[in-house]
């Protein structure tokens, strides 16, 4: 817009400025011509679903016949803070995403910070733990249940029977398989911030003497910060929101200990039918993933101001 | 490392460096060794008879080699369709993602119009939404329009895509504004200097945008699972999982066979444009 000023101002007589506001009104419907498909399509299936959403939650849903859905306020939401298996499928949730993030994001930043070094294989090493990164949940999934099944690789080389059915390995087993296949792009991410942190910093500090550890805490971490958080919040929600892991490896089981938020919010959707109340449980996950978004953006960015 | 170039005092601590370098090596090539092992098993078991398949022992070498599960695949399941199926429905999403993310890129970065900024500051903030807080309301709104059991009811809910329209603007911005108003002066249409000018400078970008919509379709889960519902239509994803459970019991042999069936051609794909994918990722990591 600073823009538009500028060229009316420049081309000072009556023609010049009727010239721009015939081009204004062209310029407004070109513009417009260009990002309408983009605008109904996100209209119709991003913007309109959210508010859809939201007054679907206030209503007992009829799923055969959305006209005779009652109004209920917010019951939906009350129910919900009282159902136990809304708790469960809650806790469950956040002890994947302590058991996941962590090791996601450590592992991620240690395995860059080794293979920036001058390591014979580089190549070698990025493509191998980069290439998760192209296979589908479904593949993911039957591959790690074969792993993990009673005459799998890891209980014959670990112990402890078929993982997916045991109460307490159940969900362990489940970050295992989602770190191996969720480190390839935060991996890659931090790569690149890496590289980008520039090397006369590291030259200054060892001039100084510095250790490996110090420049760690004082160049490579705090240059890489914005990346670092960027790489904390995608991983978050990410394990936030697991449906495919537990859904395909063990339907939630065994006795709903894999049952996450998602898996809870599609089987009530979908096989429970209880469209009002699942678009309720899509909106408290909502509240919580931008909590905890904006949580972890205040505590990894605050100590800068 | 070359340790003779480093100061007398570094050289006290010679072994110090030289264990820290073994450290190094053994915990890259390590977790690098403890990564592949998930894809050698899988290969390894495809090809394994079904008395080593079965045996007590897992065993990582197939030394009694057989394609049988290969063949029982082949002609037992539509996994050739479902990789049609999802090889049709990658291409679809991935050419109408690119075109009206780029449409809409250049409209607001190329063209001065009132209200631009506002609609951009709206897009960047639909980034936060997450996809599941809309799984109910998208299936009710994909089935009012019956496109239920339809490609379209996979490849419009996931059209306009907010990460594209961010990446191809920090693009877009780059290019310089003389070409623009050379082709003005030329007569050239806003449309013909979009297609004719913009896109072909932009090649690149688009080529990263779209490797990696093309990656996400293809693995896309969720969609497929609830729009799709003959099993002739399956993507390899659902297909996949709809044969462990159409099997009953679990048949190692099968299962594996048929991730191998289904990774190999992205895992190609990997290989051959992995430097376009990095950047592809890395286009994230920067503009998100």
């Amino acid at each position: 817009m600073a823009h538009s000023t500028q060229q009316s101002d420049s081309s000072g007589d009556d023609s010049g400025l009727r010239d721009r506001s015939d081009s204004s009104v062209s310029e407004l419907v070109a513009g417009l011509s260009f990002a309408v498909p983009y605008l109904i399509i996100a209209g119709l299936f991003l913007f309109g679903p959210l508010l859809l959403a939201l007054y679907m939650s206030f209503h007992d849903w009829n799923a055969l016949d959305p006209g005779q859905s009652q109004f209920i306020g917010l019951e939906n939401y009350r129910i919900l803070l009282g159902d136990p298996d809304f708790w469960n499928a809650l806790w469950n949730t956040v002890y994947f995403v302590i058991l996941t993030v962590p090791p996601i994001v450590i592992g991620s930043l240690l395995l860059a910070l080794g293979v920036n070094r001058d390591v014979k294989g580089k190549w070698l090493l990025r493509t191998i733990f980069f290439s998760p990164y192209v296979l589908t949940v479904a593949v993911v999934g039957l591959l790690w249940t074969e792993v993990f099944s009673a005459s799998g690789l890891i209980p014959y080389y670990v112990g402890g029977g078929n993982w997916l059915n045991d109460h307490t390995l159940a969900m362990p087993a489940l970050a295992i398989a989602t770190v191996w296949w969720q480190l390839a792009f935060n991996f890659i991410i931090l790569l690149a911030a890496r590289q980008n942190v520039p090397d006369r910093l590291y030259e200054a500090a060892k001039l100084d003497g510095a250790s490996t550890w110090r420049m760690m805490r004082d160049i490579t971490i705090p240059q890489m910060q914005n990346p670092l958080i960027f790489v904390v919040i995608v991983t978050f929600v990410g394990s936030f929101q697991v449906f495919g892991q537990p859904f395909i490896m063990t339907d939630g089981g065994p006795s709903f200990e894999t049952t996450t938020i998602v898996l809870y919010l599609y089987d009530t959707a979908f096989t429970g039918r209880e469209f009002g109340y699942a678009a309720a449980v899509g909106y408290v996950l909502f509240m919580i993933l931008i909590a905890v978004s904006a949580t972890s953006y205040y505590f990894l960015s605050g100590d800068k101001r | 490392m070359s340790v003779d170039s480093r100061n007398p005092l570094e050289a006290v601590s010679l072994s110090n460096t030289r264990l820290r370098t073994i450290a190094l090596y053994a915990g890259l090539y390590g977790t690098a060794v403890l990564f592949l092992i998930p894809y050698w098993y899988m290969f390894a078991t495809s090809f394994m008879t079904r008395d080593l398949v079965y045996a007590e022992v897992p065993y990582m070498i197939p030394w009694d080699v057989t394609l049988y599960w290969y063949e029982y695949l082949l002609t037992n399941s539509l996994i050739v369709q479902w990789t049609i199926n999802t090889f049709i429905l990658a291409a679809i999403t991935t050419a109408v993602v690119i075109l009206i993310d780029a449409m809409i890129a250049y409209s607001l970065t190329r063209l001065e119009w009132a209200g631009r900024r506002v609609i951009f500051a709206v897009i960047v903030a639909s980034f936060m939404v997450p996809g599941i807080v809309n799984l109910v309301p998208v299936y009710i709104i994909v089935s009012e329009l019956g496109l239920v059991n339809s490609v379209w009811g996979v490849v419009l809910p996931s059209a306009a895509n907010p990460l594209g329209v961010f990446m191809l603007v920090q693009f877009f911005k780059d290019i310089p504004e003389e070409l623009e108003e050379a082709a003005r002066l030329d007569g050239f249409s806003r449309l013909r200097i979009f297609s004719h000018i913009v896109l072909p400078l932009m090649r690149s970008a688009l080529a990263a945008l779209g490797l990696f919509i093309f990656i996400w379709t293809w693995n896309a889960f969720v969609w497929p699972l609830l729009i799709f519902q003959d099993d002739a239509m399956y993507t390899l994803p659902i297909g996949l999982v709809t044969l462990q459970d159409n099997l009953g019991v679990t048949e190692p042999g099968i299962i594996m066979t048929s991730a191998v069936i289904a990774s190999i051609p992205l895992l190609i794909v990997f290989l051959v444009m992995q430097k376009h994918l990095v950047r592809a990722v890395e286009m994230q990591g920067t503009t998100k």
